[in-house]
């Protein structure tokens, strides 16, 4: 009988929840109406936040029949955040979501497909947008989020810790090979950090993980099989392994690697140049700061993902998705990405606008430090999702696996298989 | 023959008696019942039954049965005999600092004079009402590397730095401390209550048969604290691990390498990190069996072991 109610109850759940969408988004908007825009650059403090709602307010000013109501989340609280308001009857109208969720959001969040509502309105909108870029919001062929803000891991490097260990800042490491000999010269003989990797901890790292297995030609899944204790993507992590074990890694709490960097104890430190602003301002005045491309396996080409997010539609309603799809058309605009990159860090997802001097190119001219960055988003490899009801619970464990290989004392290939044992089970079955 | 034709005309009220009066009691607690039945026993259920199913908590999909696999899953996973392990770890590490500890404040500052005496309780009570989260981030500044407090003090008495929440041998006592030194307060003023309650009668006629300071704790103080000590023990043990949660999710997230995580924190992770409600469900459902046979144990214990004063 219990569980008959139960039953009852989710298909009421089922029944009450809006249906997946029929109907034809609205050609135009005649009448006023209300979308809210999900994101996590809202809920940070500072520029994030300002330009953000800076953007929103140069949107409705454009479009004043169109109000947009921003709900601000971390990111790792966003998407329990949109799941929570679906399940207490408040459809959210756009979201910004990270590219983890994106199988999610497509299966389960009821993202739409955006060929199907805009037809070739999506073309056109994303002329002059970096193909790679939006290949990574595409699930079977279909494009469910608009690629937004993000960035790639990029090698900050403390040039005064160079110099003090006799190493030139001018030539940072290009291989891991040197990032090794570099690392323990700088433990060596100025007795500061060597190396970081911004990869595990509770300051999401997985897409440092992800381009760093993919650089040495290795996946974390094909299809739905777990490749992550497989070969070469576990010689990535061995890598990571050896270079602590020979004191180039830095011993640091992984909480507080950034604070380490901006602290001027660190050496080199592979994460996102969504941070550059926030380590700029650190070390103006303490250390000359560089920034490098990431570092190679020997001659493979580097493989860096993005971290970051895409905008998703889930709103149901025609009208709104008019709405929501002008906001998301303005976000991802020329006048928006010269905003985002040149106040928030993020990179332009509109290269043309890099060298027009009405957008983007007197910034650039004054910061080239966004160069390394903007270099690697030629080969730009998409940060691959789990796919399946359980796909946080198998990237958990192989993170956590990943964390044990390189910082524990056991073999990490073991640590990496076992735990590839034990994820297996919870992927969707082999396809 | 008229006894017998009687006694069913003396037998009937009363059984109609008997049939309407217990109705005004169960009138009386029914809404507590309602609130108890629909906030706790339902949920229980209802946790029982998701424990069977796989469900990421959307309306939009449905729960998907899934008979024993989350409790074989749960029972297999390295990670839940790590958290148990951490559990145990928690409530042992606790009860030094929630009962010990208090017991010998409580007994030391009773012989202390008035105004004193109440200065020093106010003061160990403070951290008892410093937000959770406040006494996170503070240990976070105090524990730092480097240049944290602790490790400055340390250094100048030529101790090396000690990695207190990121040494996987450490972190877990770094935790234990921190829940302990909120608890410490709060123990310690029951037991003051608890010995302040104890008749000077008693302590009295002991001193008057010449019982030395020890004697008379040990042989009057202690029994008649026994059962103040006795709940003290029973809460650490049921709650202990509970207290931790917010010091693990602020402090360390369960790391490092898993060496700080318990069975709660672990719930909360499968629940609202990767939202599997089943597992969380599981988890749940598992500790909610083990705590209840510890609670029957403890209770068992409780009765056996106290001493009152009667």
């Amino acid at each position: 009988m219990l569980r008959r109610t139960l039953l009852t109850l989710a298909l009421a759940g089922t029944l009450l929840a809006p249906l997946p969408a029929a109907a034809d988004m609205a050609a135009e908007i005649t009448e006023p109406v209300t979308i809210t825009f999900y994101s996590y650059n809202l809920a940070s403090a500072g520029l994030g936040k300002e330009t953000t709602l800076g953007l929103v307010n140069d949107f409705m000013a454009e479009n004043p029949l169109v109000t947009v109501e921003p709900v601000a989340a971390p990111s790792n609280e966003i998407l329990s955040r949109v799941q929570a308001d679906i399940v207490a009857g408040q459809q959210p109208d756009v979201a910004q979501l990270v590219f983890r969720d994106l199988i999610y959001a497509a299966h389960d969040l009821g993202a739409q497909p955006l060929e199907d509502l805009t037809g070739d309105e999506l073309t056109r909108h994303s002329e002059g947008m970096v193909d790679n870029g939006l290949e990574l919001g595409r699930v079977d062929g279909k494009t469910y989020g608009l690629a937004y803000t993000f960035s790639t891991p990029v090698l900050f490097i403390n040039d005064d810790i160079f110099r003090a260990a006799g190493l030139d800042p001018k030539t940072p490491p290009k291989t891991w090979a040197e990032v090794k000999d570099a690392g323990r010269t700088i433990q060596e003989k100025t007795g500061k950090y060597g190396f970081f990797p911004g990869a595990f901890g509770p300051i999401d790292g997985t897409f440092v993980y992800q381009s760093l297995v993919m650089s040495n030609g290795g996946r974390v899944r094909q299809g739905n099989t777990l490749t992550f204790a497989d070969g070469d993507a576990a010689d990535a992590v061995a890598m990571l392994r050896d270079l602590r074990d020979s004191g180039a890694y830095a011993d640091i709490d992984v909480a507080s690697h950034m604070d380490t960097f901006a602290a001027g104890d660190l050496g080199m430190f592979l994460f996102t140049s969504a941070v550059a602003s926030r380590f700029e301002k650190a070390a103006a005045g303490n250390f000359e700061m560089s920034v490098a491309r990431m570092p190679s396996f020997g001659a493979k080409p580097t493989a860096p993902t993005n971290s970051g997010s895409a905008l998703f539609i889930l709103s149901r309603d025609p009208v709104k998705q008019r709405a929501a799809w002008e906001l998301m058309k303005f976000l991802t605009s020329r006048h928006a990405y010269t905003e985002i990159t040149s106040k928030i860090g993020y990179l332009p997802l509109r290269l043309d606008i890099v060298d027009d001097p009405a957008y983007l190119k007197p910034w650039v001219d004054a910061h080239p430090m966004i160069l390394p960055n903007l270099e690697q988003l030629k080969n730009l490899t998409a940060n691959v999702a789990f796919p399946g009801p359980n796909y946080r619970q198998v990237e958990n464990m192989m993170k956590d696996a990943a964390a044990e290989a390189v910082l524990g004392s056991e073999d990490p290939y073991a640590v990496l298989k076992a735990a590839q044992e034990r994820a297996q089970p919870l992927m969707p079955a082999a396809d | 023959m008229t006894h017998v034709l009687d006694a069913p005309v003396v037998l009937a009220p009363r059984r109609r008696l008997g049939l309407r009066l217990p109705i005004a009691p169960w009138l009386y607690l029914a809404p507590a019942l309602a609130v108890i039945g629909v906030w706790i026993y339902w949920p229980l259920v209802e946790a029982f039954i998701l424990s069977f199913y796989q469900w990421n908590m959307l309306p939009t999909s449905t729960p998907r049965p899934v008979g024993l696999a989350n409790y074989e899953n749960l029972l297999t996973l390295p990670e839940m005999r790590i958290a148990v392990r951490n559990t145990v770890l928690y409530i042992a590490g606790l009860l030094p600092l929630s009962v010990v500890l208090p017991l010998a404040v409580a007994i030391v500052t009773q012989d202390l004079a008035g105004p004193l005496r109440n200065l020093y309780r106010s003061l160990i009570f403070v951290p008892m009402i410093v937000a959770p989260i406040v006494a996170a981030v503070l240990w976070r500044w105090l524990l730092a590397e480097r240049n944290g407090l602790v490790n400055q003090a340390l250094a100048a008495l030529g101790f090396s730095d000690v990695a207190f929440l990121r040494d996987p041998d450490v972190a877990l006592w770094t935790l234990v401390w921190i829940t302990g030194w909120k608890l410490i307060g709060f123990s310690t003023l029951l037991l003051s209550a608890a010995n302040a309650s104890i008749s000077p009668a008693y302590v009295e006629a002991a001193r008057m048969d010449g019982a030395t300071r020890w004697q008379i704790v040990r042989d009057i103080r202690l029994p008649l604290l026994s059962p103040t000590i006795l709940l003290l023990t029973m809460m650490t043990i049921l709650f202990g691990a509970q207290w931790s949660f917010v010091y693990i999710n602020a402090l360390t997230g369960g790391g490092p390498l898993k060496s700080t995580t318990n069975v709660f924190y672990l719930m909360w992770e499968y629940g609202f990190q990767s939202l599997s409600a089943g597992w969380s469900a599981t988890a749940g459902v598992l500790t909610f069996a083990a705590f209840g046979l510890i609670a029957l144990v403890c209770l068992t214990l409780m009765k056996r072991m106290a001493v009152y004063d009667e």
